[in-house]
């Protein structure tokens, strides 16, 4: 019996697959090459209709979207305690509960949740270009409470509809997640302090959190490498109109490339979860991120 | 007691029903029956020394226990019998849907029928099937063919007979708000699959009824690329993407009937040819999947150039 998933929860456009893309390097068994980015298997997403479909028997397109979220607390329950599939599932819903009380994620089911986040000025444009969608478009999005993943009812979808809430609710919802164990990460240290930030991820899903390891996985999963692979063989988890997957990563694009009003709106939306996480400074003006020492 | 019995004939099977299918043909064949669905009670927690057990479904030799929640509970058993017991203020439509779905599936697994999880479409004397996971466009294509003048054999639950030609199964196909859109459908006139889905019943006025041999298999997929690949599968390479497109594998697996579903998927790899078509994923562009279909079918001599 396992004890439990671990879930990499983000809102998207947060460094999920880059987290996936380190876990895959890691695990993989030739430390000396790097993992081909189409074969990232380190686990489903919690919303993959094939991993759901699988525990139920019969096909859940044929229920609505309220029916199928009552069953899926059970279906990660199975999971969590037949599959020793040893993996990391990513998770872009909200830490959301049902009608009837339960949570989405049964605490029950969870091993921990690392939960990456990103200042929301750069997710803005990222999640604009991943979207297909102009940047006031995604900034509308994120400040939509009630903002879901493929919530389509006139169609089927690959994945399961994702309530993502507003970009600060999904925040909270994550990390104010009391009955679960978790970890929260920012993607801009994941960047400008990889290595201790990454052996901190390491430790928390028990993963090998040794210099060495943590530093060759690292390096296989550098940003240039990944945009490299992408450029030679394409990306299966590209979205049809994107350009590339792997844009910028850039940490603190928003500063070249988002207009003052759209930064005012942001930071109105969003400026206590900023605040909270370092996004903002102490006299409340965006920052890229400040120093984790200083975040209360 | 019941007041009435249902004589049906579908997927090559006499059915015998306490309830009432209205999909399925009505039969005037009374004689024994191959399949018996009656209502009755089913156990609340599963069977007793189930292979395989999700809170959904458990297997074992020879049984099915299915339980979709607040719609019904089944025991499908010895590729003959349904049982079948509703939760309280389920509706029969709902409950119709699993029936034809899931339990006649395992039944027709139970009796050794290969099952593919697709949609047949005649061609002449002959038919072709398009596989694929669900939501990878089999019935839209379906419903393509169908408009340009194709019978259809079966949609989703595909049973191809010990000849190797596909039994006709429900004659309709089941389809999105979407897809019937596309297809210049009014959905107006149709029924839901079920009141909860945007999911339509599209009824097929005619039926065929003769079984139909299989001249080839398409498997649908997509990718996020902008063009339509054709791969054709050869010789070994046929078995395993037969395998992964039989229709609820997972159960199938908890029968105990793998080898004999080997033997089945090997005998059917000799008689058909086999391609992967993946289409572009963003837009379904169903006027060039037709062409290209229609082409490489040309090309395989299953249709006149």
């Amino acid at each position: 019996m396992s004890e439990g998933i671990f879930w990499l929860a983000s809102y998207p456009k947060s460094g999920n697959t880059w987290t996936r893309a380190f876990i895959a390097n890691l695990r993989h068994e030739e430390p000396n090459e790097e993992v081909d980015i189409n074969t990232l298997h380190t686990g489903a997403i919690a919303s993959c209709r094939g991993w759901i479909d699988e525990v139920l028997g019969f096909d859940s397109a044929d229920l609505s979207h309220d029916e199928i979220d009552l069953l899926r607390p059970a279906i990660y329950r199975w999971h969590a305690r037949e599959a020793n599939d040893g993996g990391y599932h990513k998770v872009h819903d909200a830490y959301t509960y049902l009608p009837n009380g339960e949570a989405l994620i049964p605490a029950e089911a969870t091993a921990g949740a690392l939960y990456i986040m990103r200042n929301p000025l750069d997710v803005a444009i990222s999640f604009a270009h991943h979207s297909n969608c102009s940047i006031d478009q995604s900034i509308e999005n994120m400040g939509t409470p009630d903002f879901t993943f493929c919530g389509n009812t006139r169609r089927m979808t690959n994945q399961l509809r994702q309530k993502l809430l507003s970009w600060s609710a999904h925040v909270e919802s994550w990390a104010d997640a009391s009955e679960i164990n978790r970890l929260v990460v920012r993607y801009e240290d994941m960047r400008n302090d990889s290595l201790a930030t990454f052996t901190r991820m390491c430790s928390f899903l028990g993963l090998p959190d040794d210099e060495y390891s943590v530093q060759i996985a690292l390096d296989n999963c550098a940003f240039d490498k990944l945009q490299q692979q992408e450029k030679e063989k394409g990306f299966s988890e590209k979205a049809p109109h994107h350009e590339s997957f792997f844009r910028k990563g850039k940490v603190g694009d928003w500063q070249e490339t988002l207009t003052p009003e759209q930064i005012d709106r942001i930071v109105n939306d969003h400026h206590t979860v900023m605040k909270r996480f370092g996004y903002l400074d102490g006299s409340g003006n965006p920052v890229t991120a400040l120093p984790l020492d200083r975040v209360s | 007691m019941p007041l009435h019995t249902f004589y049906y004939h579908a997927f090559g099977l006499n059915i015998h029903s306490e309830l009432e299918i209205p999909p399925l043909m009505e039969s005037k064949c009374t004689s024994i029956p191959d399949v018996t669905i009656k209502r009755g009670e089913v156990s609340i927690t599963g069977l007793d020394k189930p292979k395989k057990s999700t809170p959904f479904f458990q297997t074992c030799k020879d049984q099915l226990w299915l339980n979709v929640p607040d719609i019904a509970r089944f025991l499908v058993r010895d590729g003959n019998s349904i049982v079948v017991e509703a939760y309280p203020g389920s509706d029969e439509q709902s409950i119709r849907l699993y029936l034809l779905g899931s339990c006649i599936g395992t039944i027709l697994h139970q009796r050794k029928t290969l099952v593919m999880h697709g949609n047949a479409v005649r061609f002449g004397d002959q038919c072709v099937i398009f596989a694929g996971h669900s939501g990878a466009g089999k019935s839209t294509l379906a419903a393509a063919f169908h408009k340009r003048g194709h019978e259809i054999l079966a949609d989703d639950v595909c049973a191809i007979d010990a000849e190797g030609r596909v039994a006709p199964g429900l004659p309709q196909l089941k389809l999105w708000q979407d897809a019937a859109r596309k297809l210049e459908i009014d959905t107006g006139e149709l029924e839901r699959i079920r009141l909860q889905v945007e999911k339509y019943t599209f009824p097929l006025s005619e039926s065929v009824s003769e079984h139909l041999p299989v001249a080839a298999i398409y498997i649908l997929s997509s990718h996020n690329r902008d063009e339509f690949e054709i791969q054709q599968i050869k010789g070994m390479q046929k078995f395993n993407p037969l395998k992964n497109n039989t229709y609820r594998m997972g159960i199938l697996e908890g029968l105990g009937l793998k080898t004999e579903h080997l033997g089945l998927c090997s005998k059917l790899a000799g008689r058909i040819d086999l391609a992967r078509i993946i289409r572009p994923n963003d837009g379904f562009k169903l006027q060039q999947l037709l062409e290209l279909i229609e082409a490489d079918l040309q090309e395989k001599g299953i249709v006149a150039a």
